[in-house]
């Protein structure tokens, strides 16, 4: 673990510039990652199938530049962003409310682990031994808005924490964007308000990305997987809407053993994915 | 004068003789029955005292006593009311034992009205069994219970209406035949259930999966939205599995009998049972006790299919007494009075919501439940119990257009054919070794009898570190691809029988976890 000051070169530059910056930064993990391009993610942590869906494509998407994805290692939108992240291979911030000897929430000890172990940060603005308390989610999230260009709202509840950090942002200048929700959903009730109130509405990842011409592509490994011959009809029809098992059957006119032989093999080598509902999405 | 009459009794499964000894004497009129006797046995005394006033015959003023021996055995039940009043009778020389051929080797059994007439007992097939093994050669029951006592041949079936022909009988006015035409019964009777797969239109995945599961015994848990079919397709499992044998079918009508589940004037079971306890049910009621042991849900749906609806809505302590039982294919009940084994071989079928509202995972992202409460709510189902089931077969609602259609659909008939081949293979190859089916394999026989090929186990491996499969997915996916290697007529489990088995661990799938 280190300890940063604020007058530290390392310290980060855009955290500098919100009203009232922590003094000094316990860190631990790579120091670098704290002056990279970072984009928040925050949101419910109660959080429905909807905003884990469509967190999972944004930060996707993201995984395109180099970007790095800051959240507050909650449970919920938060874990779901870091998890995405390290599955993306991007680098990821955690920023706690607790001393780095006090992971909060238990839950995601692991998850802290995993994010060091992928090149991941995590800080903290209190000394090691603190314990989480309410006061502090507000002081954190005063981090994970100042660390970011933008900050993304995924899902919030109406008057909850989330739109609190929306606010945040806001005051310190950063862009804030969000996703909109269904009328039905109540944990999209707080996004949608925000739009109302003016907050930028993101419809794509694009909407994100298009406002900041710094952000540097990544160089992809152009390696167009060739798909073999005899699973060819069958990738042709899923796509990115999940499709049920007996309408894949209807379709390619398949025998049910063999189709889910053939999409067992599909799975493995990582081209579609199944989902709840014995369906199956294109990754 | 002193009598002796010969009865039955039930302890668990089995019966056991029991000697009705009755003493008429001198002295104050009393009526006493010993032999530790339950509530049911001793009210018998004002049934037998108004059936023999009624029939005719002066009840006697007199001291009377009836043993029931062997007297250290708790007796219960309602079926010593005709040998105690034939007792009675033949102590105060009304009747003459002598006048029946073979009356030492006579049993009599049935609960009298108070007119004398003779009611239907419980009971009857395990008793005549015993009886048989006795070397008894008549049996007087209830004329209700004929056709159920008629399943044991080489025992002579005497069924009785009431006390008087009963009396007349044994005077030798009256001759009763025995009705051999009972004994048709058809244990391959392609139409017995009320139900057929053909009803089921679509949910061709959940049918295959259905199909496997009956092929090896597999228990298998249902996971869909309301009205998705979980309760249509469960209910049809049984019109595939495959037929009773004769030993089967008897085994379970002992334990019908027993539980008085036997229709009036039924015979033999020849069809399996499907039991459907509610999810309010108590953990007694689901594996049998009492104080005087009776089965329960789990035994009456030996060589069955036990259903158990909303699983995650019973309570816990009741889904927990099923591991031992659904281990070992046999329950044990102690209580103080006594211990008693019922056999409970069947297959669990459990089915649920996905989540609590029931739609995550449906096409229209009708679901708004968090991802914390869906958690909590599969959490519901242990592990150790999830650990005992074979299959996650996730089911979705079929759209109008398809139950609306005509579209021709494999009838139970068609499927139960594949079923028995498959089960054909497994008994041949298990010869020996006690079990029947692949279901029933333990850590030490799938490493002999579901051996891998080098493609498969690298499939096998690629899963589980691929699809973040659990390890106690492994020897159940091993057991899967067993059956399926059976229905397919292989004698090698390949690769793609290990493959389509992969797709049947859903619960063990990352998207059900956390995150």
């Amino acid at each position: 673990m280190k300890e940063i000051n604020i007058n530290d070169d390392i310290y980060p530059n855009m955290l500098k510039k919100i009203k009232n910056p922590p003094k000094k930064l316990f860190v631990e993990g790579d120091l670098e990652n704290l002056n990279s391009n970072c984009i928040s993610i925050v949101g419910s942590r109660e959080c429905t199938e909807y905003g884990k869906r469509w967190c999972e494509k944004f930060i996707k998407k993201f995984s395109r530049y180099d970007i790095t994805i800051v959240s507050g290692l909650a449970l919920g939108i938060d874990g779901i962003a870091h998890r995405q992240a390290l599955n993306s291979n991007m680098k990821t911030i955690a920023v706690l409310p607790c001393g780095l000897n006090n992971i909060f929430p238990n839950e995601h000890k692991g998850l802290f682990k995993q994010i060091l172990k992928n090149g991941g940060t995590v800080i903290s603005e209190y000394e090691s031994e603190t314990k989480a308390e309410y006061q502090k989610f507000l002081e954190r999230n005063r981090i994970v808005a100042g660390l970011s260009i933008a900050t993304l709202v995924v899902e919030a509840a109406y008057r909850s924490g989330t739109t609190v950090t929306a606010r945040i942002a806001k005051e310190a200048k950063r862009d804030v964007f969000c996703i909109p929700g269904s009328l039905d959903n109540i944990k999209s009730l707080g996004t949608n308000i925000l739009i109302q109130k003016g907050y930028k509405m993101a419809i794509s990842p694009n909407d994100i990305i298009s406002n900041y011409n710094f952000l540097e592509r990544k160089k992809r490994k152009v390696k167009k997987e060739q798909i073999s011959k005899e699973y060819k009809d069958l990738y042709c029809i899923i796509n990115n809407e999940p499709k049920d098992i007996n309408y894949i059957m209807k379709k390619t006119k398949i025998d049910l053993s063999e189709l889910m032989v053939k999409l067992t093999m599909l799975e493995l080598e990582g081209k579609i994915k199944k989902v709840a509902g014995n369906r199956y999405i294109k990754i | 004068m002193f009598s002796l009459v010969k009865s039955m009794s039930l302890e668990g499964l089995n019966g056991y003789l029991v000697e009705v000894q009755s003493d008429v004497s001198g002295g104050l009129p009393s009526f006493d029955i010993v032999g530790l006797p339950d509530t049911r046995v001793k009210e018998a005394k004002e049934r037998v005292k108004a059936a023999i006033k009624n029939s005719g015959i002066d009840f006697p003023s007199r001291k009377i006593i009836i043993n029931l021996a062997p007297a250290d055995i708790r007796k219960e039940g309602t079926f010593f009311d005709l040998p105690m009043a034939i007792g009675i009778l033949i102590a105060i020389e009304e009747l003459d034992k002598t006048t029946l051929k073979d009356f030492e080797k006579t049993i009599f059994l049935g609960e009298l009205s108070l007119d004398g007439k003779i009611n239907s007992i419980n009971g009857i097939l395990p008793m005549c069994i015993e009886a048989m093994k006795l070397g008894i050669k008549k049996v007087i029951i209830p004329k209700e219970n004929e056709v159920e006592a008629s399943i044991i041949k080489g025992i002579d079936i005497i069924p009785v209406t009431n006390l008087l022909e009963v009396i007349n009988y044994i005077k030798g006015k009256k001759v009763i035949d025995k009705n051999n035409s009972l004994n048709n019964f058809n244990l391959e009777n392609e139409n017995k259930y009320m139900v057929d797969f053909s009803e089921v239109k679509g949910q061709e995945n959940a049918k295959r999966a259905l199909e496997i599961a009956a092929a090896g015994g597999h228990n298998c848990l249902l996971i869909g939205s309301p009205g998705s079919g979980k309760t249509m397709l469960s209910e049809r499992l049984i019109t595939i599995l495959p037929d009773l044998t004769f030993e089967e079918a008897l085994e379970i009508t002992k334990i019908h009998s027993i539980s008085g589940e036997i229709e009036k004037g039924g015979g033999l079971r020849t069809i399996r049972p499907f039991r459907r306890p509610h999810h309010t049910s108590s953990p007694v009621s689901i594996i049998g006790g009492g104080r005087i042991p009776k089965p329960g849900e789990i035994s009456l749906a030996h060589f069955g299919v036990l259903f158990l609806d909303e699983l995650p809505e019973f309570k816990k302590s009741t889904l927990e007494v099923l591991r031992g039982p659904l281990e070992d294919g046999n329950v044990t009940i102690s209580r103080v009075n006594s211990t008693l084994t019922y056999p409970c071989n069947f297959m669990l079928i459990a089915s649920m919501n996905p989540c609590p509202c029931g739609y995550y995972g449906t096409d229209d992202n009708k679901c708004n439940c968090k991802e914390s409460s869906i958690q909590k709510y599969i959490g519901q189902v242990s592990g150790p119990l999830l650990d005992r089931i074979d299959l996650h077969i996730e089911v979705k609602p079929v759209e109008y257009k398809k139950v609306s259609s005509d579209e021709k659909v494999e009838s139970s008939a068609e499927i139960k054919k594949r079923v028995n081949k498959a089960r054909k293979i497994q008994i041949e190859r298990y010869k020996g070794l006690n079990i029947y089916s692949n279901s029933e394999l333990t850590p030490n026989l799938i490493e002999q009898y579901c051996k891998l090929n080098k493609n498969s186990k690298i499939i096998l491996e690629m899963a589980f570190e691929r699809l973040g499969l659990s390890g106690r997915a492994y020897g159940r996916i091993l057991k899967v691809a067993r059956t399926i290697a059976d229905l397919d007529n292989s004698e090698k489990i390949e690769q793609n029988h290990v493959a389509e088995a992969i797709q049947y661990r859903n619960l063990d799938r990352k998207y059900w976890k956390r995150g």
